[in-house]
């Protein structure tokens, strides 16, 4: 039985372990905010800074509440790309 | 779990995907075929087997593993690996003495040209909150004890570095090729969070 989160994650990598979406939307998030970089309309390392600042506010909420995450990477991601694109009016 | 969860609401994720992918269709920004391609190369092309082959080719070619060794980013470019976030890439390399894990606090950076995108795991507070303050217990969780007087040195990744781990080569892998030793180098060993098992004899 795996009992710490990092196990249970571990563990749902092993039994998929050539996937690194875990949902279709994952991925096309993931090429749409890598296709706007390389288009030019934001660079990478900008849109780092915002999934860096997305990921660091859940990571001192679950410090401060002692839970763990299930993956919700992408959701972060989601978000930073969201947030990016309403700062430059890029999609309305 | 997670994978049981479905956004099936507006407000949810893939929702949200879909209505943003619109948008910049619409727009003319986005081509959805340009998507379809990016994804179908992180799904496939891209991937931890680039990162084997490089491992391997350092097990069999010492004067390769020395410009490995020397300028991983250069010795990658090599056999083709570059592109987006392959940065400046270092080759960390573990011994009997040194046992070497890879982790990126802050977030997600990781050598895409070499090992595709990072698995579920590597991008958790779980594992990105403990890997510095507590290594042996993360390599616990992944089932790898180490002897005590094995140092281990922990990798902060960021957007400047990326850390590739060449794990050691099992013992009885002399006459294997190199093709054969690339079929067996794993992602989790390449981020040193395994060792690599010799295959069983056939």
């Amino acid at each position: 039985m795996s009992t710490t989160a990092l196990e249970q994650l571990i563990d749902a990598a092993r039994l998929d372990p050539d996937h690194v979406f875990s949902a279709p939307w994952e991925a096309r998030a993931f090429a749409i905010a890598l296709k706007l970089s390389e288009s030019g309309h934001f660079s990478w390392d900008e849109f780092r800074e915002r999934l860096i600042a997305e990921v660091g506010a859940s990571d001192r909420a679950r410090a401060r509440d002692g839970t763990s995450d299930h993956g919700e990477y992408y959701e972060h991601f989601l978000s930073a790309l969201e947030h990016l694109l309403q700062d430059k009016g890029i999609a309305h | 779990m997670s994978g049981d969860h479905h956004n099936t609401d507006d407000s949810g994720p893939a929702a949200r995907v879909k209505a943003l992918e619109a948008v910049l269709v619409a727009k003319g920004l986005i081509d959805p075929a340009a998507i379809d391609k990016i994804v179908d190369a992180y799904e496939t092309r891209v991937g931890p087997r680039n990162g084997a082959r490089v491992v391997a080719k350092a097990w069999t070619d010492p004067v390769y593993r020395k410009r490995l060794l020397a300028d991983a980013t250069a010795a990658v470019a090599e056999l083709g690996y570059a592109g987006p976030e392959g940065g400046h890439l270092v080759a960390v390399e573990n011994t009997d003495r040194v046992h070497n894990l890879v982790v990126c606090t802050l977030c997600s950076c990781y050598p895409w040209p070499v090992l595709g995108l990072p698995p579920v795991w590597y991008k958790s507070f779980a594992y990105r909150s403990r890997a510095v303050s507590d290594p042996r217990g993360v390599l616990a969780d992944f089932g790898l004890e180490l002897e005590p007087e094995v140092e281990v040195r922990v990798w902060d990744s960021s957007a400047e570095i990326r850390y590739l781990v060449i794990p050691q080569r099992p013992k009885g892998t002399g006459r294997m090729s190199e093709d054969a030793l690339a079929a067996i180098v794993t992602r989790d060993s390449m981020v040193g969070v395994a060792k690599i098992e010799a295959p069983a004899r056939a």
